[in-house]
């Protein structure tokens, strides 16, 4: 910790760029703390969720972030049950992305519940027939296997390995189970991904939600996404340092990879928006989409945010090898990708609630379109979890080595 | 410059109407027992206390409990809103039973529209619980144990019917509405968990164990089902082809909301007037 504390100062004299850093990360906490203090003192109370539209920007965040840890599961997947070498050259960063964007959203989670004190209460009073339920034990088991599969980078790096003399030894021993235990991350992972959508998807009473195609689009976005962000992250972490982590062909497969997964999910969009709006005269669903196109900005962020900027634009960088070669549109690929994952969720949580449901056998005009805009404690709590992402990538990246190839990466690139 | 008058002929029809109007619904109301009376009922009713209550009570499988709900007859007086209310204790941002003005398609004739809880047969609310905090009975009731509960608010996003209602703050006061529409026969509840309209699940367990018949003995029977002036709610055991509501659902026309959901709740209503099944 005083190493930790020492080299910090000393990075913290010698770059006054890298203080306002983590003076702007401190704001953002300390913003989050407020709010969330303010939320376990009085209650949900001081959000603006009510019985109608009990879910929100929370929700949002909590999705968001678990979509765009999905780089964990899947890029490990193609390390070590596909046997592609080259990728595990990312695979400690992906789980290390993962692991931020768990937590992240179980502290979103924790301040979302009514009861935080009994968070627990899942793993002990079991409802099978919950997907919220499956969720719940699927995130808590991923969760253990994410740290698992992180200890290695944590016992190898320069902290621990100084008074742990072991460290390196046991972190290798661990390595040779990351095989069998990615199996486990990628069963784990195909669940709950896909039941994140399913909680919507199930519901017979919400016209807008109810559709099998919620559970994949939800796991192909986060697989596309959550790719894109580790991706990003990485070259943009590259800029920051001077000096090249993975080998441009890694950074290809990568691209290509993330981009395939995007197309696959533009397609699966494409025929769901077909199938269930322009083809789709069912009363409910019209009835409900023309309530959002009148009274919300659905209709335009579906287009620009989801599909077009959020979709369409990074496949389009990812999958041309003249543009993913550039530092600048791989991160503007990277943070497009995020804005849609975002815009996505908030789109798809906001679009079921918002429409009043119809069940009084009469036709007077009685339930008006639900308002919803987050209170500023919601504001406060969310940018606080962005505050401890942000914190966790810096400390992460400076401290721990989620590169260990990257010698050999520079070898390898020195010769081609 | 017109003379003012004290009343415009437009005032006068309003103000004979409505004084016509109130002595014909006092006329209507005085077939039945008087609201002071029916409200003394209510304030009278002596529950014992049992050793298993409410959500731990899994009930028992030979009842099936259901309520009707006759449109035609309803006045909208909101008494049965009051009365869940005050032996709930529920503030009036959590109504359980909800009242509301409607109007039929097409005839748009004006009707009184109220709804508990519609303890369906595959309650939404009970698949997608993640701890099983709201289950389902032996005996059809939809409850809560509300020691479970997380406050995940799956539920209300799940109920086609818009019942369930959470705990956003600690309540400190009473509902409001107590020692006129009834006395609080259950604790409220904590911040942070889900609650719902339960058919005065504490009436029909402790009027069971003293040998009541819920439907038809006061005690044993939901508030709104004793406090209802025109009758126009009935309550009992679906189960008995002899109970009251067993009866009536034989002998009127009836109908559930949103049956084509595949809910199927145990609340039955009477279309109101101007509604063709």
């Amino acid at each position: 910790m005083t190493t930790m504390i020492n080299t910090l100062r000393r990075d913290v004299e010698a770059k006054p760029l890298f203080y306002g850093w983590l003076i702007f990360l401190g704001l953002l906490l300390l913003f989050g703390a407020i709010a969330g203090i303010s939320v376990l003192l009085n209650g949900l109370v001081v959000t603006n969720l009510t019985n109608q539209v009990p879910w929100g920007l929370w929700i949002t965040v909590d999705l968001s972030a678990i979509a765009l840890g999905a780089g964990a599961f899947s890029l490990s997947t193609v390390a070590y049950i596909f046997r592609v070498k080259s990728f595990e050259g990312i695979a400690r960063m992906a789980v290390f992305v993962g692991f931020v964007g768990y937590t992240a959203a179980m502290l979103a989670l924790l301040m979302d519940i009514g009861r935080p004190d009994r968070f627990w209460h899942p793993t002990v009073y079991w409802n099978i027939h919950s997907v919220l339920w499956e969720i719940t034990m699927c995130v808590v088991f991923y969760s253990m296997i994410l740290v698992f599969e992180l200890s290695p980078a944590v016992l190898e790096s320069n902290i621990v390995s100084r008074r742990f003399k072991r460290g390196p030894q046991l972190a290798h021993l661990m390595h040779r189970f990351t095989p069998l235990v990615s199996i486990f991350g990628l069963g784990l992972s195909l669940l709950h991904q896909s039941s994140l959508g399913a909680t919507y998807g199930v519901l017979a009473a919400r016209p807008i939600w109810f559709k099998p195609s919620m559970p994949v689009m939800f796991i192909l976005s986060a697989v596309a996404a959550g790719g894109t962000f580790t991706l990003g992250l990485t070259v943009f972490y590259e800029n920051i340092i001077r000096k090249r982590q993975i080998t441009w062909r890694l950074r290809s497969q990568i691209a290509a990879f993330a981009g395939i997964l995007m197309l696959a999910y533009l397609y699966l969009k494409m025929w769901d928006f077909l199938a269930t709006f322009y083809y789709s005269h069912l009363p409910a669903r019209v009835n409900a989409n023309a309530l959002l196109q009148s009274t919300t900005p659905y209709g335009v962020t579906f287009w620009w945010m989801e599909v077009i900027l959020g979709a369409l634009v990074p496949a389009v960088i990812l999958m041309t090898p003249r543009f993913r070669s550039k530092d600048s549109l791989l991160i503007i690929a990277a943070v497009l990708a995020i804005l849609g994952i975002i815009v996505n969720r908030w789109n798809v949580t906001l679009s079921g609630l918002v429409v009043p449901m119809d069940w009084s056998p009469g036709v007077a005009e009685l339930f008006p379109v639900h308002r919803y805009t987050p209170a500023w404690t919601e504001w406060g709590v969310a940018i606080g979890v962005l505050g401890y992402a942000l914190l966790m990538f810096t400390l992460g990246l400076k401290f721990l080595p989620l590169f260990p190839h990257s010698h050999s990466a520079h070898a390898e690139e020195a010769e081609s | 410059m017109a003379e003012e008058k004290f009343l415009t002929r437009r005032e006068f029809i309003t103000a004979v109407a409505a004084i016509g109007g109130s002595i014909a619904a006092a006329v209507a109301l005085s077939d039945f027992d008087t609201l002071t009376n029916l409200i003394d009922d209510e304030l009278a009713i002596e529950l014992p206390k049992i050793e298993k209550e409410g959500a731990n009570h899994l009930g028992d499988s030979r009842f099936k409990w259901g309520m009707l709900i006759d449109l035609k007859k309803c006045i909208g007086c909101q008494y049965c809103v009051y009365a869940c209310q005050a032996v709930n204790d529920v503030s009036d941002d959590m109504r359980w039973n909800v009242y509301f003005p409607e109007m039929t398609a097409e005839t748009n004739v004006p009707f009184h529209m109220t709804r508990p809880c519609l303890h369906c047969n595959d309650a939404p609310c009970t698949a997608v619980c993640p701890t099983k905090a709201t289950f389902r009975r032996n005996d059809g009731l939809i409850v809560m144990d509300y020691e479970l509960c997380i406050g995940c608010r799956y539920c209300q996003v799940a109920c086609p019917y818009d019942v369930r209602r959470f705990n956003w703050e600690e309540r400190t006061e009473p509902s409001g509405y107590q020692a006129e529409w009834g006395h609080a026969e259950v604790p409220r509840r904590p911040r942070g968990v889900a609650e719902k309209c339960t058919f005065c699940v504490h009436r029909i367990d402790r009027g069971m164990a003293q040998g009541l018949i819920p439907g038809i003995d006061r005690a044993a029977t939901p508030a709104c089902v004793n406090i209802c002036p025109v009758e126009a709610r009935v309550f009992g055991n679906l189960n008995d082809p002899e109970s009251p509501i067993s009866k009536a659902i034989r002998e009127r026309p009836t109908f559930r909301l949103r049956e084509d959901l595949g809910t199927e709740p145990n609340v039955y209503y009477v279309p109101p007037e101007g509604m063709s099944l």
